[in-house]
């Protein structure tokens, strides 16, 4: 099949609807599974893209815009990766393209951060003057330069790139495909650590290894994991004194 | 929380929490980050008790200072900034407050997210996912609502109740450290267990011995995996993890830079055939 102008505009508007609206009321439609499956429904797969999107979160653990720290747009990752998926039939190639999509995406965003500053100058402007109807202007404006910087590329990726991934598509030898693979399955690896790295790990390393024994030796699934994950916390506290506020 | 009468919300302070909840951080920048989300918020509340124009624009002014924390947690800071502004509050004190609090605001916040909740969440549905089940997305939209829509009211709402008592009731206890530490036990654990289980990755290698049993020779085909599993189960995720993690600590390296690093790892990993 081949995305239409038309589907393009749309799933253009789907990532500017996504990033703003995760600014604000913050209800994480830039999630991977979201981001994907809503595009899937547009280009007529869901499945294509729920299956880009929980790759995408697995890569995603651990990465979070700390103190408005930038990380790779798992978001726009999703939508292109699961437009592609589906366009090409193929859950991997759409993955590769996410996966890069992702990466190349980081630079926007910070266009997008640095841009919104002249929103603020001007509203110090206004307020100097009393202008309080032009500061509220300057504050919801606020939201362009973060959705531009999604809807933009998204747009002209899915219009113009159809050609090029195409190319790609016939270009991609095996080797590439399976480094792309396993680039997929480590990436992972990266959000634990940078998890690990927040967090005064050396001093809760037994927590770590209980954690690994259940899954490793005990085969606990995940949801069992989290419980007695939160028992022994609870544990810890009471245990450590003044039960009063744990 | 001992202080539990519940105060009757203000039209203005009503307002305030909508334009809070809806807009916080659309104009979110480098400079002064959530700075105008606050003062665009808190600004009905302005209007309401400045005496004279001068006033006003010294009060929003005020609030266009640099601002930054967790957005559904530090809802608790804007309640209290915005009750405290309609009691005629000091403005340094009420700068204080907001100064104060938006640092462990953020800590209990991110952690509570970032590290706790969305791991447990996201891995759950994009189990679902894997398997093609919608299932996975309306946990994700509900998980969204509750950060977005329900924990953002909550927090504004008990920091107006509270008032300039948020930062006793924080600093007095303890309590913000008690939370991120319980947090932090919890989300350590979970990791724990989801390196082995999310970094399903296994080496591919085998070896093939010649062993001669009783005056016979056999082939004898040693798969690298088997051997490593008797070791220590899982032994490549750790070590890939251990292995980042150094990258980052040990080397201070970015996290674009290990990004890559083990992108190569993946490229020269999968073309000799270990993965």
């Amino acid at each position: 099949m081949e995305i239409s102008i038309g589907v393009a505009l749309l799933l253009a508007a789907w990532a500017y609807i996504g990033i703003v609206t995760n600014l604000a009321p913050g209800w994480m439609w830039h999630e991977p599974i979201i981001a994907g499956a809503v595009t899937g429904l547009i280009v007529g797969d869901a499945t294509v893209g729920l299956q880009v999107g929980a790759s995408l979160t697995l890569m995603s653990l651990g990465m979070h815009t700390y103190g408005g720290t930038t990380i790779p747009d798992f978001q726009v990752g999703a939508i292109l990766g699961t437009a592609f998926g589906v366009v090409t039939e193929s859950v991997e190639t759409g993955l590769t393209i996410g996966i890069a999509a992702a990466m190349l995406m980081i630079q926007l965003d910070v266009l997008g951060r640095a841009l919104n500053t002249g929103f603020i100058h001007a509203a110090d402007k206004y307020v100097e003057k009393g202008n309080f109807k032009k500061m509220t202007l300057m504050h919801l404006l606020g939201n362009l330069p973060w959705g531009v910087t999604r809807f933009v590329p998204v747009f002209l990726a899915l219009w113009l790139g159809e050609g090029a991934v195409t190319a790609f598509m016939e270009w991609m030898p095996e080797w590439f495909m399976a480094g792309m693979r396993t680039t997929g399955a480590i990436l992972p690896a990266l959000g634990f650590a940078l998890l690990l790295g927040q967090l005064p790990v050396k001093k809760y390393l037994p927590f770590l290894a209980i954690g690994f024994v259940l899954f490793a030796y005990l085969g606990v699934p995940v949801i069992g994991i989290s419980i007695a994950a939160v028992a022994v916390a609870f544990l810890f506290m009471q245990l450590k004194g003044g039960t009063e506020n744990a | 929380m001992p202080n539990n009468d519940r105060k009757k919300m203000t039209k203005e302070a009503r307002k305030a929490m909508w334009r809070y909840v809806w807009t916080f951080q659309w104009s979110w920048n480098y400079e002064r980050m959530q700075a105008l989300g606050f003062a665009w918020s808190i600004f009905p509340i302005l209007e309401k008790v400045a005496k004279t124009k001068d006033d006003l624009i010294a009060a929003v002014q005020r609030h266009l200072n640099f601002f930054n924390t967790h957005p559904p947690v530090g809802g608790a800071i804007i309640g209290a900034a915005a009750a405290m502004e309609e009691e005629g509050a000091d403005g340094d004190a009420i700068d204080s407050l907001k100064v104060g609090l938006m640092g462990p605001f953020a800590g209990i916040g991110d952690t509570a997210q970032a590290i706790l909740t969305r791991p447990i969440v996201a891995v759950f549905a994009a189990s679902l996912a894997m398997e093609g089940s919608m299932a996975a997305f309306w946990i994700m939209i509900l998980f969204g609502l509750f950060w977005g829509i329900f924990a953002k009211i909550a927090l504004f709402k008990l920091g107006y109740n509270q008032g300039i008592n948020i930062v006793s009731q924080v600093s007095g206890g303890g309590l913000v450290d008690r939370i991120t530490e319980l947090a932090t036990i919890a989300g350590v654990t979970i990791i724990g267990g989801f390196i082995p289980s999310i970094l399903g990755v296994s080496t591919a290698w085998e070896f093939t011995q010649t062993v001669e049993i009783n005056g016979e020779l056999t082939e004898n085909v040693v798969k690298v995996q088997e051997v490593l599993d008797q070791i220590l189960p899982y032994m490549i995720p750790v070590a890939l993890v251990g292995f980042a993690y150094w990258l980052l600590k040990g080397r201070k390296w970015k996290p674009l830079q290990v990004l890559l690093a083990l992108v190569v790892v993946a490229f020269v990993g999968s073309a000799i055939g270990f993965f």
